[in-house]
C-alpha cells in the first residue's frame, strides 16, 4: 500500500484548544531548549522527539569536532571582510565565523560561546573561566591547525552537523509558533 | 576486496544525520504520529537515493580514466 498527499482535510487541522496554545511563548521556549515549547503546549511526544534529535545532533557534531567547533572569535587583529560588494562589512566575529549564525539557533546550548566572546580574548590565551572553563572558547590558531591536520575530516563534518542542528531548530521554533506547516492528510492510494 | 567508500570512516556518521533530518522535518509538518513515521521514512529514502545516485555517479567517474 502506498501513501500520497491527497487533500487538506478538516481532521488534520489542530484542535482549537491546541491551536490557541501556539504563540510566541512556545516559540521562545523552543528556541531556548529545542522541543520545550511543544512540551509546554501539551505535545509532549513531539517535544521529546525534537529535544533528543536536535540536541543529539548538535552534541554529536561537537564531539566529532573535539568540542572545538562552536565558538565566536573576536578576530580583532584580522582585517574586515567585505563579503558582498557595496554592503557594509559585518563585524569580524560573524564574518570570521559564519557557522555561528546557524549554530546560534540551537539556543542555550550555544550561549557559552557568546559568554566567552565577551569576557575573553583568544589572542591573549587567558586561563579557563571558573564556570565554563574553555568550553566554546575560540581555539588558538595553532590548536585549530592541529585539529584540522590530524583528524580524518571529522572536525569539518562536526561543525556541519552543529549548523544543521541549529537550522532544524528554526523549523521547530516555527512549529511552536504557528503549528505544523503542512496540514496534509496522507490517504492510502487505491490500488 | 576493499571499497574506498567504506574505508573512509566519516561516511559512517551519515545515518544519524539522515534519521534526524527526516524525523524532525516530518514532525514539523504533521502532528499525527503515523503520518510522521510514513513521511520520515519517505524523506529518509529520498535522501538516501539522492546521495546514493551521487555516490554511484562519482564511482563511475573514477572508473573512467
Amino acid at each position: 500500500m502506498s501513501f500520497t498527499p491527497d487533500s487538506i482535510l478538516p481532521e488534520t487541522i489542530p484542535q482549537p484548544e491546541l491551536a490557541n496554545k501556539f504563540g510566541i511563548v512556545g516559540a521562545v521556549l523552543s528556541y531556548l531548549v529545542p522541543g520545550l515549547g511543544q512540551i509546554c503546549q501539551g505535545r509532549i511526544g513531539k517535544g521529546l522527539l525534537f529535544f533528543f534529535c536536535i540536541n543529539g545532533l548538535f552534541y554529536y557534531g561537537m564531539a566529532l569536532g573535539q568540542w572545538s567547533n562552536v565558538y565566536l572569535p573576536r578576530a580583532k587583529s584580522q582585517p574586515q571582510m567585505k563579503i558582498i560588494p557595496g554592503v557594509p562589512a559585518m563585524p569580524n566575529c560573524i564574518s570570521y565565523r559564519l557557522q555561528y549564525v546557524g549554530q546560534f539557533w540551537i539556543g542555550i546550548s550555544a550561549w557559552p560561546a557568546i559568554y566567552q566572546f565577551y569576557y575573553y580574548d583568544e589572542e591573549e590565551d587567558p586561563p579557563g573561566d571558573p564556570t565554563v572553563g574553555k568550553y566554546q572558547r575560540t581555539p588558538l590558531e595553532t590548536e585549530l591547525n592541529l585539529l584540522q591536520s590530524r583528524s580524518d575530516r571529522a572536525w569539518d563534518l562536526g561543525w556541519v552537523y552543529t549548523v544543521i542542528a541549529g537550522v532544524l531548530n528554526i523549523m521547530v521554533i516555527y512549529d511552536a509558533l504557528a503549528g505544523p506547516v503542512l496540514l496534509i492528510q496522507l490517504k492510502p492510494k487505491a490500488s | 576486496m576493499t571499497y574506498p567508500i567504506l574505508a573512509a570512516g566519516y561516511y559512517w556518521h551519515l545515518p544519524i544525520l539522515i534519521v534526524v533530518i527526516s524525523l524532525v522535518y516530518s514532525a514539523t509538518r504533521h502532528d499525527d504520529w503515523s503520518i510522521i513515521g510514513v513521511e520520515a521514512y519517505r524523506w529518509g529514502m529520498r535522501m538516501l537515493s539522492f546521495l546514493g545516485m551521487i555516490g554511484i555517479f562519482l564511482y563511475i567517474v573514477t572508473l573512467i580514466k
